[in-house]
């Protein structure tokens, strides 16, 4: 007897995937019917997650790509900036002595201004102030018409005096050279002395009396008496006070920072005893008197 | 006189491959085209052991047909008209044997009506408006040759 059924036998599963290739077939024909948006719609959305995924997908790589790249532009702006560093460095350290005599020069220009005088600038090409008998080797000379025991100062005090003047260069005795003299005078007391060097950046003030009253500390100006230096202009300041028979031994740290000079001026030979610092700016008149008498 | 059992089934597959090429070659030529076409749907596919296979061969012949003239925007028609049709004539095959040569060309006649009826419905449903083209009387002219073809060559099911 044939089997009749649609069970899980040889004639069932036959006539299932006879079934299935029919209905199949109808479904297929049926996508052709009509109009396309409804199963345009079908498609869409069956599409929508694989298209979701894709998208997520795409935004992914994008943000990496992105990422990356801006890896890659900081990368080699690092690079850039790490050579322009470089450069700059390079210029930095080339432009280094002019920048700071520069900066030597703008202050000497300052206190050329506060002082009435003809100074005249000198660079100092050559410091060997800590060999026996050392001193500064000036650029200006004869030429310029300088001469032996004119003073030298720089904006942090006095320096020292023309030791020997050449055709175009001169040396300088500076104030702690162990043969260096400069009348002095202390900021309180104002007893006068005179300043001798002790080596480098010391000198010791003599013929300061023992009954003279003198702090650590105190200032210590030029006293004009040596006609080198007009009065006033700044040394040192008292470091150490001792008596020493009739006279107190006074240690002074000069304010001039020798070791590290670029720039000086040069003082006129036998300048004046006294200078008058120049006039401030002429202040505007009161109101009320204008009218006058 | 004995037959191999394994004999008739392999002509006959090998004569339902030759009316897929024939087809598929055919196209220039609609009307002999469709004769092949009614030849496999009719008068082969109902002749394999199981209905399944005959369907099969069938819609094969439909795809192949509507893939080879690419006149319809959706092809699938043809295909579904053809297992219909197949399946009417091998329950008819079942129910009925043929027992005479003319007998069995009139059943061919009304099954190649009912079949183009059915193919020109599926299409419609599958495609929409489309020509009937005169495939169908190439068919029906020519039941002779083929139809008597498929009951010498290779008995149907109840001669077996």
């Amino acid at each position: 007897m044939r089997q009749r059924g649609w069970g899980w036998s040889p004639i069932g599963r036959r006539r299932w995937t006879m079934a299935a290739l029919l209905l199949g077939h109808l479904f297929w024909m049926g996508l052709g019917r009509g109009g396309s948006n409804r199963w345009q719609h079908l498609l869409n959305l069956l599409a929508a997650p694989p298209m979701a995924a894709s998208s997520r997908w795409e935004r992914w790589r994008a943000y990496r790509w992105q990422r990356v790249g801006n890896l890659n532009q900081a990368q080699a702006d690092i690079l850039a900036l790490r050579a322009q560093v470089a450069a700059l460095q390079t210029t930095r350290e080339a432009e280094a002595p002019r920048v700071a005599e520069a900066g030597e020069a703008i202050r000497l220009l300052g206190l050329k201004r506060l002082l009435p005088l003809d100074f005249r600038a000198a660079r100092v090409i050559a410091n060997i102030r800590k060999a026996p008998f050392g001193g500064m080797i000036l650029d200006q000379g004869e030429d310029v018409g300088l001469t032996p025991d004119q003073g030298v100062i720089c904006p942090e005090g006095v320096v020292g005096r023309l030791w020997d003047v050449g055709m175009a260069q001169s040396s300088l005795l500076p104030l702690d050279a162990y043969n260096a003299s400069t009348g002095v005078m202390l900021a309180r007391s104002r007893a006068t002395g005179v300043l001798q060097g002790l080596g480098p950046g010391k000198a010791a003030i003599r013929y300061i009396g023992n009954q003279e009253v003198v702090q650590v500390g105190e200032p210590v100006f030029t006293s004009g008496l040596d006609r080198v230096f007009p009065r006033g202009l700044l040394v040192g300041y008292v470091s150490a006070v001792q008596p020493h028979d009739v006279e107190l031994h006074v240690e002074v740290v000069l304010a001039a920072p020798l070791d590290r000079l670029g720039l000086v001026l040069i003082l006129p030979a036998h300048p004046q005893l006294e200078i008058q610092p120049p006039a401030g700016p002429a202040e505007p008149a009161a109101p009320g008197k204008q009218g006058g008498k | 006189m004995s037959q191999a059992p394994g004999t008739p089934k392999v002509h006959r597959f090998f004569l339902a491959l030759l009316c897929l090429g024939g087809i598929h070659y055919t196209a220039p030529w609609p009307g002999p085209q469709a004769v092949l076409n009614t030849f496999l749907v009719l008068g082969l596919a109902p002749g394999f052991d199981s209905p399944l296979a005959g369907i099969a061969w069938a819609a094969a012949g439909g795809w192949v047909i509507e893939g080879s003239l690419r006149l319809y925007p959706h092809l699938g028609g043809t295909a579904f008209g053809n297992m219909l049709a197949c399946l009417l004539a091998f329950s008819l095959l079942l129910r009925w044997p043929p027992h005479a040569l003319k007998p069995y060309w009139g059943r061919q006649a009304v099954l190649v009506i009912v079949h183009t009826l059915l193919v020109q419905f599926s299409i419609s449903f599958a495609a929409g408006a489309h020509t009937w083209g005169t495939g169908w009387l190439w068919s029906l002219v020519l039941i002779p040759a083929w139809a008597t073809l498929a009951l010498r060559l290779h008995p149907p099911l109840h001669r077996k």
